[in-house]
């Protein structure tokens, strides 16, 4: 007795659920899954997180420098401007990197961001003028080879791209070595 | 492809293409240098010693990378048009500049090749000329070897 009624929904069941998979995604099924970003994706957001997370820590030094909390004697203000004068540049260099990383980024309109566009924490920066530029040598060299060792894995023009940003990190170090020297400081 | 090819044939022809246009920008810089060095003095002068010798060592490196496979390195010309007359230090320092953002571009030749121990390679050497060309221009620059039109923003296709 109870199980013709029963059979009768299941078949009901059965001729409605591919209706409702069509009506409810009509237009997703038709394209089918997402495609999967290609591996040159994950390359290219590995690096634009690397130079986002540089640019961090230019940002923290420069507006430490911009604003010399107990900084009273002239030569720290003055040290605290050569410094901005300096470090301006290489990070409007950084800031070149990153939209050309971005320019090359391409992606499913519908995709979810990763994490790493999200702007990264950068370690907060010393004050001293000396111990800053040091902070940052230390960054830039660490994304200098970090570039470098993308490049086993990229296409060959983003390979030449990661190696040329590689390059220009790495002659961000000498200017950052004259900044340490002038301060009295040993690059460590 | 998205993945650097598997040796072959063809890429090995291309390697050696590329090895060979290195080759060629570093005999252009020796030659250069000499003309940089000859119009410098004191320290300066001592610092373009100092990038000829580099070159000259990469020179050699790049024609032992060349007959390593079976290549016979190109030969250097006799003379090269300079780019820029040089008659004062400020001149030969525009030359110096030149002549390593030739190299650099030459260097990131080798980038593109799917030999991954000469892609380092060009890597490394990229890097060596850009250090060479900010201490010879003063700054630096963000994208040390290539061109203008290699940066142009992708048009979006429709």
């Amino acid at each position: 007795m109870a199980a013709y009624p029963t059979r009768r929904v299941a078949l009901a069941a059965a001729v409605t659920l591919p209706l409702a998979a069509v009506s409810g995604c009509g237009s997703v099924s038709v394209l089918a899954a997402p495609p999967r970003p290609a591996p040159d994706v994950a390359l290219l957001r590995s690096a634009i997180a690397a130079e986002q997370l540089l640019i961090a820590r230019y940002v923290n030094v420069l507006r430490g420098a911009g604003n010399p909390g107990g900084a009273t004697s002239a030569a720290r203000r003055g040290d605290a401007a050569d410094l901005t004068a300096v470090l301006e540049p290489m990070l409007a260099e950084h800031r070149a990197h990153l939209a050309q990383l971005r320019s090359r980024l391409v992606v499913p309109a519908n995709a979810s961001p990763s994490p790493s566009e999200r702007a990264p924490a950068a370690p907060a920066a010393p004050a001293d003028p000396g111990a800053a530029a040091a902070y940052l040598r230390a960054g830039e060299q660490a994304a200098s080879a970090a570039m470098l060792d993308r490049l086993p894995h990229a296409p060959a023009s983003l390979a030449q791209l990661f190696a040329s940003i590689s390059a220009s990190e790495a002659t961000h170090v000498p200017v950052l070595d004259a900044v340490i020297r002038s301060t009295g400081r040993t690059a460590r | 492809m998205s993945s650097p090819a598997a040796p072959g044939p063809r890429s090995a022809l291309a390697t050696t293409a590329a090895l060979q246009s290195a080759l060629a920008a570093e005999h252009a810089a020796v030659y250069g240098y000499g003309i940089v060095g000859a119009n410098l003095t004191g320290n300066r002068q001592a610092a373009a010693m100092t990038d000829w010798v580099a070159h000259q060592v990469a020179r050699d490196t790049l024609e032992a990378m060349l007959r390593s496979r079976g290549a016979q390195p190109v030969a250097a010309a006799a003379a090269y048009r300079l780019p820029v007359t040089v008659r004062t230090g400020a001149q030969a320092v525009s030359l110096a500049v030149f002549l390593e953002d030739r190299v650099a571009t030459a260097y990131l030749g080798l980038v593109a090749v799917s030999d991954i121990s000469v892609r380092q390679f060009g890597a490394l050497q990229v890097r060596a000329a850009a250090l060479r060309g900010a201490a010879w221009r003063g700054s630096t620059v963000a994208f040390p070897g290539l061109t203008a039109s290699s940066l142009a923003a992708p048009r979006p296709r429709s």
